[in-house]
């Protein structure tokens, strides 16, 4: 290349300054101010003492800590697989429809995605509102006892997972339908000369070639949903806040309802590792999962 | 295959197609609902039945919330926030993203592997020192306050870094031949290419800006400064029966946005696939 | 690198991004957590105040969600200097507030300059918003919680006395017997509406229940001692005895009680006074029965009934010193509405500047008239640093209220983990 190599490092510099600017602002720089931080027992503003490891070998014995890191895993149990499985069979549904029709149908269940949570946090309250919601009339009809939902352990996770799925779902169903898409009728139509069942062709055509897609939305999900906080946050209002704690919730309850600063950090700093390694270990296993559903092909 | 046979076939078919309609229908049912019941006065609300109808309409609740709260500021913050944060999250990103594919710089491998890890990093867990850094430049309750720490979305970037590899090489070289400068090859021959991309990205970091709560929340303690999202969980009748009063706001709230989509949808759709790196 | 930051800050503050506020002769930032009928007529008092000091003070005020949010948004932004002028507070929470050095003293200086002070207050109220022989906020209110009873519903079943009060409010077997004659009248769905979805809310009766049997939550420091685990459990048994019988609503949250007695649905309802205007409002307006409020029924030895104070404090903004025009403002403002605080009465709290409940036109008000006896029975929240709304010690124990009083977990049981846990901040 004839350009002159110093002037495209000058071009360059000043092209990603803007970026790493902001991003030493408030990415790295508040990152390591957190390490720094969760090994002292400073409050939410101001300085504070060097503790050592206390914040976080108290962790363990921690009732709320435990009951947050159980909520959570909980939580993402309830809402990864299960958003993926529901989205893909929405995605399979509407990928038969065409036209206007599918529009239609496609806006319906991807509305909810583009509303504010505060937003869907009121429709769902007032849906499974004890003794006003539509939902109770609903199970009154076939004379099942009616649920507080949000009001007790057994279902508080479980119908914010639902909710989560409800709202989420419409997202992870445009990817599966832009992979639906992208594979070829030919492939369909070649299956359907050999006779092949529903069942078979979704499992010996459909599935694999659509399993980029399904790694990328369990990625999408899984590290998303490890960061649950709104939806909880404002579902647990009035309820049982302890008992339905998750862990970013409880970092927010240490450093702004408890002005504890140090030992809240010690737990995020705990969360941004838990995520870290668990995306990791997902990357790895979605890899495997992969490759073996290759080799089942052949 | 036999006659029968393939009348099975299109009796499933049909019945799959019904299904997912009705589906559909029950998915969206909770919006419809809680409309209605917005127009509901407080006494019809509680009603011990179902009335998918209003028995008497009344738009008092949405009066009240245009009157009484301070709904129409939190609009101008929530377009303010959003439209900042779309902006300097797109431009930062592009120009950096164009860096990353077309310039040889040192510390460029180093920097997109930084990049790529902040994909897992879990902004929520810096919400602490968010806060500290935000109080400490003294930019609680403002926009600029609101907007700074929500500028991290890696993916943004990467998109960017995609596209600008994919155009083919000819176009740089045949510039670099006539003497262009960088900026002139990034704004008038990268940029108008990629216009579709920008527009799609602006789209789905607004819609994320819009819809953010955990950091609004925090950085804001005035109702006035407050973003929709936020407003309308933080201020509100605590006492008495609310239920039709906090709809209607709900539904201000998520109106704009869901009449946007929907005079959109082609685009938001692209756009949506295309921030999961799917070229649709 | 704090003055590079503020250096940034000035730089995005001049590119117009942050926002600042008109200034007039005297603005008074105000917070409140006041909604509803409160909301409603604080709002009306405080355009009052503006338009008689026109020119002179304006209040600029902000109200904002009720309980925890309030008290966190106050806490982070007195850290960090951003909190308001003057802002309401609730008395149960001043110890913790002081200990946290987020108010700010009201001196013997202050009292003078408002032309106010311990004389004219009841001994209990400006008892809670002392701490060790300083005062930290102005009160304006008592506000207890009542019995609110459906006098259509209780008169057909034959339950009312002939002053027209409900029958059976001397004992445990009186009040049950009532329930389940409302019940077995098959007239309504609820025979009393209860909070049961809110552990916080049923602090307040439960706490007035133990109250009844001189029961105490902490003694030197220490929580539910001797036989005070007992008097909470014999609390808890005769709300989760009611749930059991069928004879109170199970999880209901605050507005649903509100609703399932307005609606005639539950006969009576446990419920704060300040649900007062919301029964005024419609009954006048012809959507509302024949209603009454009185205090609460004796279950245990004596009555008692629990109680807490809205009082006006000054938040000690980090790192800004308030000028002494300012702090005059805001005195005024504390002041004037204390004395105008008649009007605040509508709200059905009981006014706390004895001169105002001393008038004859306080005196002549109705339903407080009918409630004001109980003042002498008004316990407050132990002075202590887990006490108080939305303090540590309610979320404990709301955790393990909710599912007591819905028949999910034993009382025993809960008192022992509530005992426990508390010993254990």
């Amino acid at each position: 290349m004839l350009r002159n190599s110093r002037s495209e490092i000058l071009v360059a510099l000043v092209l990603i300054a803007p970026f790493c600017a902001v991003y030493g602002l408030v990415f790295v720089y508040p990152t390591i101010k957190m390490l720094l931080l969760s090994v002292t027992d400073a409050p939410l503003i101001g300085p504070g003492e060097f503790v050592g490891l206390d914040n976080y070998t108290r962790l363990p014995g921690e009732r709320r800590f435990n009951t947050a890191l159980w909520n959570t895993t909980y939580f993402v149990i309830l809402s990864v697989v299960p958003g993926t499985i529901v989205a893909l069979l929405i995605a399979l549904g509407v990928n038969r429809l065409s036209g206007r029709l599918q529009a239609l149908v496609l806006a319906l269940f991807f509305l909810p995605y583009i509303l504010p949570v505060s937003v869907v946090y009121r429709l769902w309250d007032w849906t499974l509102n004890f003794q006003f919601g539509v939902a109770m009339h609903v199970l009154d009809w076939f004379s099942i006892p009616r649920i507080p939902v949000f009001k007790t352990t057994t279902w508080f996770m479980p119908a914010v997972a639902f909710v989560t799925i409800w709202w989420t779902a419409g997202f992870s169903i445009l990817l599966f339908l832009a992979g639906l898409r992208a594979i070829p009728v030919e492939i369909y139509e070649a299956a359907a000369l050999d006779n092949a069942g529903r069942w078979n062709t979704f499992r010996k055509i459909t599935w694999p070639l659509l399993w980029p897609v399904t790694a990328l939305v369990l990625t999408i999900q899984l590290i998303l949903q490890l960061k649950i906080f709104d939806q909880v946050y404002l579902f647990s209002f009035g309820g049982r806040p302890n008992d339905t704690m998750v862990l970013v919730q409880y970092v927010y309850t240490r450093a702004f309802v408890s002005n504890q600063g140090g030992r809240a950090a010690a737990i995020a700093v705990t969360l941004f590792f838990i995520v870290i390694i668990v995306s990791v270990l997902q990357f790895q296993l979605l890899r495997l999962a992969g490759n073996s559903g290759k080799g089942d092909d052949k | 295959m036999t006659a029968a046979n393939a009348g099975r076939w299109n009796l499933i078919g049909l019945s799959i197609t019904l299904l997912t309609v009705f589906l559909a229908v029950l998915w969206a049912f909770p919006l419809y609902w809680g409309i209605v019941s917005s127009l509901k006065p407080e006494n019809e609300v509680v009603r011990p039945y179902i009335e998918l109808w209003p028995d008497t309409f009344t738009f008092e609740h949405y009066i009240f919330a245009l009157t009484e709260t301070e709904i129409g500021r939190w609009y101008i913050n929530s377009i303010a926030t959003a439209a900042g944060i779309t902006i300097l999250t797109v431009s930062t990103s592009m120009l950096c993203g164009y860096a990353l594919s077309q310039l040889q710089f040192p510390g460029r491998k180093a920097l997109y592997l930084l990049i790529l890890a902040s994909f897992m990093v879990p902004t929520q867990t810096l919400i602490i020192n968010h806060f500290v850094l935000i109080a400490n430049m003294g930019m609680l309750n403002s926009w600029a306050g609101i907007i700074l720490p929500q500028l991290i979305h890696p993916v943004v970037i990467i998109v960017y870094k995609q596209f600008f590899d994919s155009v083919p090489k000819d176009f740089r070289e045949a510039a670099v031949m006539d003497n262009a400068s960088e900026f002139r090859i990034l704004f008038k021959i990268y940029m108008p290419m990629n216009w579709g991309v920008t527009t799609a990205l602006s789209i789905v970091v607004f819609i994320w800006s819009w819809n953010a709560f955990l950091w609004p929340f925090l950085a804001v303690t005035r109702t006035n400064m407050m973003t929709i999202t936020v407003g309308i969980t933080q201020v509100n009748d605590t006492f008495g029966i609310s239920y039709a009063s906090q709809l209607s706001a709900a539904v201000l709230a998520g109106l704009p946005v869901a009449l946007a989509y929907l005079l959109f949808q082609r685009r938001v759709t692209q756009a949506i696939t295309l921030s999961a790196g799917i070229k649709g | 690198m704090r003055n590079i930051l503020k250096i940034g800050a000035g730089a995005l503050a001049a590119l117009g991004l942050t926002v600042s506020v008109a200034q007039s002769a005297e603005t008074v930032l105000w917070w409140d957590f006041l909604g509803g009928g409160d909301g409603v007529r604080m709002k009306q008092l405080i355009s009052d105040f503006n338009a008689a000091h026109d020119g002179e003070i304006t209040i600029d005020a902000t109200t904002l969600e009720w309980g925890v949010p309030f008290y966190t948004k106050v806490q982070t932004s007195a850290a960090v200097g951003e909190a308001p002028d003057v802002m309401t507070y609730h008395a149960s929470r001043i110890p913790l507030a002081v200990s946290q050095g987020i108010l700010q003293e009201i001196t013997t200086d202050d009292w003078s300059a408002m032309g106010m002070g311990q004389g004219d207050f009841a001994e209990a109220t400006w008892d809670a918003v002392t701490i060790d022989s300083k005062q930290y906020a102005v009160p304006l209110d008592t506000h207890p919680i009542v019995l609110y009873y459906n006098k259509d519903v209780l008169s057909a079943a034959g339950l009312l006395n002939d002053d027209g009060t409900p029958k059976g409010m001397d004992s445990r077997e009186g009040f049950t017997a009532t329930l389940q004659a409302l019940k077995d009248s098959g007239s309504i769905k609820f025979p009393l509406g209860s909070v049961t979805g809110d552990g916080n809310f049923m602090f307040r009766t439960i706490y007035s229940l133990m109250g009844q049997q001189d029961g105490e939550l902490m003694t030197d420091g220490e929580f539910l001692t001797g036989d005070n685990g007992d008097k909470l459990e014999n609390a808890l048994g005769v709300l989760a005895e009611w749930t059991n019988a069928g004879l109170q609503s199970t999880y209901t949250d605050y507005p649903a009680t509100v609703a399932l007695f307005t609606s005639g649905e539950a006969a009576m309802m446990i419920n704060g006074v300040w649900e007062v205007p919301t029964m005024t409002d419609q009954h006048a307006a012809g959507n509302l029965f024949e209603w009454g409020a009185v205090e609460l029924p004796v279950i245990f030895d004596h009555p008692s009934t629990y109680a807490d104070s809205h009082s006006f404090a000054i938040p000690a903004n980090a790192g800004k010193e308030m000028t002494a025009e300012k702090r005059a403002a805001v005195l005024e403002v504390m002041s004037w509405v204390d004395k105008n605080s008649l009007f605040w009465a509508t709200a059905g709290h009981i006014p706390a500047y004895a001169p105002v409940t001393n008038s004859a036109e306080y005196k002549a008000m109705e339903p407080n008239a009918t409630y004001s006896p109980l003042t002498a029975n008004m316990i407050f929240d132990p002075k202590s640093v887990f006490a108080g709304v939305a303090g540590p010690m309610f979320d404990v124990m709301s955790t393990y209220f909710v599912p007591t009083l819905n028949g999910e977990m034993d009382p025993a049981d809960a008192v022992a983990d509530i005992k426990d846990e508390l010993n254990d901040m």
